[in-house]
């Protein structure tokens, strides 16, 4: 097949990275029981329920530098971790394997590069972002940067997002309903009667 | 839904129904309250506007109301009839499976077709190498059927400069104006040119004991808890229900259209919930399941009688494929917008809907401005930036910080030409999970609609730039491989070796077998075909009760 990868709707694989479709794959059905795992996982505060702590210490440092914690909250406070650990047992489960490889693979480079630090999570910072720097069109990054957006912008029931700094970054308030005027510029033609900037 | 009446299924009932979409919903909802048994078979589940939610991780993400990204439905697409079709990330015919259809999860832009859309072949000739054709019907035909779906599915608007004439004014008002329906307006004033109130079906204002819309954003998509979007689900179908004359049968798969000694439709034929094979005896069957679905079930439909599938004597059922075309750019601006809010779309420019020589090629369209792909926050973090943003790290945080409320979209929306090649068929290979051979897409766009996407991306990115746009970037231009529309695959006409469907949707080949939804357009229209295909039902089902009253069915 012709290259046809952009559309009008644009969808994720545009966006997500080789894998990045396959995250959209199977399990739908189990996402309300997910959602509801994820939020008594966080209130307990405590032990993933299918991430390996090794794997997830990689997975939330690498979230930790897509969306960093610096004078507002990123994806460490988020609990994006926490969202990853409950999808990959559920709406995600089918990337789970995918994902290990991928880490694996990963941590192969890191040897390469520090043969002290073992683990991406190991490195120091600077040497963190120089491979993933390298690592920018890999499935790997792509998955995991497309899992840490998720966990940063879901629903906070999902077990990221967590007091909605995700939304609050973004300055998506969740209500149900508004009533206009919506943004500056409908406010402006309805105060003026003229749309002029 | 559990006290609702039940039909058997050994005797035959006056009509079954095939979808329950844009026009199955209505078509149930007309010939129940004329007093006919009506049964409607409906692939997806049976959804209450109470169950539906903002989760976009579900909703879109999961697919949650088109069940599921691939899996249970495998679809395969290709460009050119030459290739072999492959399974790509993302469906190529996108649509809703539920009660309501994909008039349940829209965006719900109702635009009239114009008198020019139903004869713009006589008044510009042929294009060769395309089906490019009249309509066997004119715009002053379907008006009064235009009018019924204003007042009885619901549509909220003003009347602009170039519409059509009608015969009754919108029952309600337009939207309340968004900023980007202020800043297209704004432009297209600098410009010259002309913006108007989007026609929309949800609710400006309370109408036929339904809701005004609470703005909540959640439009495209999503289902609307408020019951203001007009959706079959949230407008015909109770009222078809209240008859006591019409069976809704969610998860009612339909495989195939068993016909008797008299070449007639008998028995549908259909997978229930749990799989299980299923038949349903009708005096009649009116097919009504989006222009991918009809097709691939007629197709599946083959016989010794009808070789090359049921009511395809012409060749032509899948044929001439439409997903009208399409341009996108994006524009950021110094405040806040906030297209989070309230609906899709609240303005559009018409001023380039008609072909013109001088242009170069055949098309037109319309522009419209609004949040599209950006109206949610995961969507907008995976698609709305623009491309040289970094993709992580501090700087992408901070660019993540600014653009969800200071973005938009402007779209054009236009023609797509006819083409033989560009076709719905059956898989020769890949199945489903029934063991039905899968969808097939073969689309590539007219050169001429690629030309018209470029043409309105040019203007849109002048109307952008009139209104001081801080930074404005452009979405390819390239052949389409997914749609939401899916248009002209059983087509309307006269002669029935260049058509499936007469004018008044009977097929040529089966006399009581009806097929009316999105395959019945001849011509795209300029972009929102679902106000079109409601008002081809509502003439549908006036045709259908009279042929069915004067024993002529």
């Amino acid at each position: 097949m012709q290259k046809t990868k952009t559309t009008r709707r644009g969808f994720l694989r545009a966006s997500a990275g080789l894998i990045g479709g396959g995250w959209l794959a199977a399990n739908w059905p189990g996402i309300a029981a997910a959602a509801e795992a994820a939020a008594s996982a966080r209130d307990a505060g405590a032990e993933f329920s299918h991430l390996d702590p090794l794997d997830a210490a990689d997975l939330e440092a690498m979230a930790a530098l897509i969306i960093p914690d610096d004078d507002s909250p990123g994806a460490r406070e988020a609990g994006v971790i926490y969202f990853m650990d409950t999808a990959l047992g559920s709406i995600f489960a089918a990337q789970a394997a995918g994902l290990a490889t991928g880490l694996a693979d990963l941590n192969a480079k890191v040897v390469a590069l520090d043969a002290g630090a073992k683990r991406f999570a190991g490195l120091d910072s600077a040497r963190q972002i120089e491979l993933l720097r390298r690592e920018e069109s890999s499935p790997i990054f792509g998955g995991v940067r497309f899992m840490t957006l998720c966990g940063f912008l879901a629903m906070p029931s999902y077990g990221g997002n967590r007091n909605h700094v995700g939304w609050d970054l973004i300055g998506f308030d969740h209500r149900h309903a508004w009533q206009p005027p919506f943004g500056y510029y409908d406010a402006k033609a309805a105060g003026n009667g003229d749309t002029d900037v | 839904m559990s006290d609702s009446i039940r039909f058997p299924t050994r005797e035959p009932v006056d009509f079954v129904i095939i979808g329950s979409g844009a026009a199955g919903g209505v078509l149930a909802k007309e010939l129940a309250t004329s007093g006919f048994d009506v049964v409607v078979l409906e692939q997806g589940p049976y959804r209450r506007p109470s169950e539906f939610s903002h989760d976009e991780l579900d909703v879109i993400f999961n697919n949650a109301y088109s069940g599921g990204t691939s899996g249970d439905y495998p679809q395969t697409y290709r460009q050119k009839e030459s290739e072999r079709a492959e399974v790509t990330d993302f469906p190529a015919a996108y649509y809703a499976r539920m009660v309501g259809g994909s008039s349940v999860h829209y965006s719900a832009n109702f635009w009239r077709l114009r008198p020019l859309d139903f004869n713009e072949r006589s008044r510009l000739g042929g294009i060769a190498g395309t089906g490019f054709a009249d309509w066997p019907l004119s715009y002053e035909e379907l008006e009064p059927y235009y009018t019924k779906v204003d007042w009885e599915i619901g549509v909220s608007g003003a009347p602009g400069p170039f519409d059509p004439p009608r015969s009754k004014p919108y029952p309600v008002p337009p939207m309340p104006l968004k900023s980007s329906g202020a800043l297209l307006e704004m432009g297209a004033r600098k410009l010259g040119l002309h913006a108007q109130p989007a026609p929309v079906a949800i609710l400006s204002q309370p109408h036929n004991g339904r809701p005004a819309c609470i703005h909540c954003g959640f439009c495209m998509g999503f289902g609307c808890e408020a019951n203001a979007k007009s959706s079959t689900l949230a407008t015909m179908i109770p009222l078809a229900e209240a008859t006591g004359h019409c069976e809704i049968r969610p998860l009612s798969t339909v495989y195939k259209l068993e016909t008797d000694a008299n070449g007639r439709v008998s028995d549908v034929l259909y997978f229930d919930e749990r799989g299980l094979s299923q038949g349903q005896k009708a005096k009649a069957v009116i097919l009504a399941a989006n222009g991918a679905e009809t097709p691939r079930l007629l197709l599946e439909s083959e016989s010794s009688r009808f070789p090359d599938g049921l009511a395809n004597s012409s060749g032509k059922v899948g044929k001439y494929l439409m997903f009208n075309s399409h341009s996108s750019s994006n524009a950021m601006f110094e405040h806040d917008l906030n297209e989070y809010k309230s609906i899709q779309c609240t303005r559009i420019v018409q001023d380039f809907y008609e072909s013109d020589a001088k242009r170069g090629f055949y098309g037109g369209g319309v522009i419209d401005a609004r949040p599209f792909l950006s109206a949610t926050p995961i969507f907008y973090a995976l698609n709305g930036l623009p491309p040289d943003t970094p993709t992580w790290g501090s700087e992408f945080k901070r660019a993540l910080a600014e653009g969800f409320t200071r973005r938009l979209s402007i779209l054009g929306s236009g023609t797509s030409l006819a083409r033989e090649s560009n076709s719905i068929s059956l898989d020769p290979e890949l199945k489903d999970r029934h063991g039905r051979a899968a969808l097939r897409v073969t689309y590539e766009d007219h050169p001429d609609d690629l030309a018209l996407a470029r043409f309105l991306q040019d203007r849109s990115v002048e109307l952008m730039e009139a209104v001081g746009a801080k930074k404005i970037w452009r979405d390819p231009v390239e052949v389409q491989s997914i749609t939401a529309h899916l248009l002209g695959t059983c087509r309307m006409g006269d002669d029935p070796h260049e058509s499936v469907v007469d004018r008044d949707h009977r097929s040529h080949d089966v006399p009581n077998l009806f097929i009316c939804d999105g395959s019945s357009l001849v011509t795209s229209g300029r972009g929102q075909p679902t106000m079109t295909i409601q008002a081809l039902a509502f003439r549908a089902a006036d045709r259908i009760r009279d042929f069915s009253k004067n024993n002529q069915i």
